[in-house]
């Protein structure tokens, strides 16, 4: 993991348990990231009612990820893993014009959820090595990010492939994570 | 009767909210300006210099003052992104403008940018707050001099409250009186009040 994140994240968070949510359609790259962020090794479960999760934990930070869109029926257990997130981290296919529509209703569908209602938001518009990629201004109006006043959010260009990109997002949840004194 | 009461103690007792959006070119220093009023209001570590990037998206401050809370909409100044700021135009109570005082080269499209919110119909009446920011660069324009290029000349009895200050965000310079005046006159905001009834 980067030194200079490591560092930062220690200033700014101290040993508070932050949870983070890495969730996207699927093939937005979000496996990708987590190894790109080396933080540990990955862990893949599969709860019984059948849906991957796959954990990172590094030090305090706990990462969590899986898959959204699809079938209807698991859906209701997502909802175990969203207690006591701090942050999710929505990865969106860039080049994918034709499911940003989806990926939309999906994200806003998530941040409706009751526990989510303090979460930090970070967009990473994902590909960009990808010569059809949309920009990140037209990625945050397809998504409807303007519609969110309650809630902090930031959308940075990625290539998780090429590792660009990821640790900006990082350093800006940190800033976002901190807490007031008083 | 009781609802009633209830609602009779609410308005008395329970903190008014305000939101104020920040507005400005990029690199006016919004992003610094927030993290100021986080320091200066609530005790929160700075950002190491350097960490503050160009926004894309929103930055949110919650900030409690003199028994009224604002929350500060840090939004992003690049040019692609300020078609964004309409979303918040009809919620926002006050509007904090952030001027880079010493980049002359663009104090034309900052103009431009404050004449086009001024004559928004959205934010009539709206309190505005502006920050001359960078007074401690070299050939930086006085609050005075930003007042004239600008054409800031409020007039007694205005229906919109106007305050141009100094500020050196990077050393919280300015900050601390400005959000104190925009608290005061938020109070009494008719704006403000008509969007918290309705």
């Amino acid at each position: 993991m980067g030194a200079v994140f490591s560092k930062l994240f220690a200033a700014l968070i101290g040993n508070r348990e932050v949870r983070v949510l890495i969730l996207g359609l699927d093939n937005a790259g979000k496996t990708t990231i987590l190894y790109k962020l080396q933080m540990g090794e990955v862990v893949t479960t599969v709860p019984t009612i059948g849906f991957n999760v796959e954990t990172v934990q590094y030090k305090n930070l706990r990462f969590q990820v899986w898959d959204l869109g699809g079938q209807t029926s698991i859906r209701p257990y997502w909802r175990c893993y969203y207690q006591n997130t701090n942050a999710v981290i929505y990865v969106v296919d860039s080049a994918d014009h034709d499911r940003m529509g989806i990926s939309k209703q999906e994200l806003m569908a998530m941040l409706e959820e009751e526990e989510l209602k303090d979460a930090a938001l970070i967009v990473f518009a994902n590909k960009q090595d990808l010569p059809n990629a949309l920009s990140c201004e037209q990625i945050a109006d397809r998504l409807g990010l303007a519609s969110l006043k309650s809630r902090q959010w930031a959308i940075f260009k990625t290539s998780a492939v090429k590792g660009d990109g990821l640790f900006e997002g990082l350093d800006w949840l940190c800033a976002a994570l901190r807490e007031a004194k008083n | 009767m009781f609802s009633l009461f209830m609602g009779f103690y609410r308005y008395l007792f329970q903190k008014h909210q305000f939101q104020v959006l920040i507005v400005g070119l990029d690199y006016a220093g919004k992003t610094s300006v927030l993290e100021q009023i986080k320091t200066i209001f609530c005790g929160m570590e700075p950002l190491p210099p350097g960490k503050i990037t160009p926004t894309i998206g929103l930055n949110i401050g919650k900030v409690s003052i003199d028994g009224a809370n604002l929350v500060f909409w840090d939004v992003g100044g690049a040019r692609s992104l300020r078609s964004l700021w309409e979303r918040y135009y009809g919620e926002a109570h006050g509007l904090l403008f952030v001027i880079d005082a010493a980049d002359t080269a663009r104090l034309e499209e900052a103009r431009e940018v404050l004449r086009q919110l001024l004559n928004n119909a959205e934010l009539a009446g709206i309190p505005l707050l502006v920050f001359a920011n960078k007074q401690d660069a070299a050939g930086a324009l006085t609050p005075h001099e930003v007042q004239a290029r600008f054409g800031l000349h409020h007039a007694e009895g205005s229906s919109q409250p106007q305050h141009v200050l100094g500020t050196t965000a990077i050393r919280g310079e300015g900050i601390d009186e400005g959000v104190r005046w925009l608290a005061e006159t938020l109070r009494t905001s008719p704006r403000a009040l008509a969007l918290q009834t309705g």
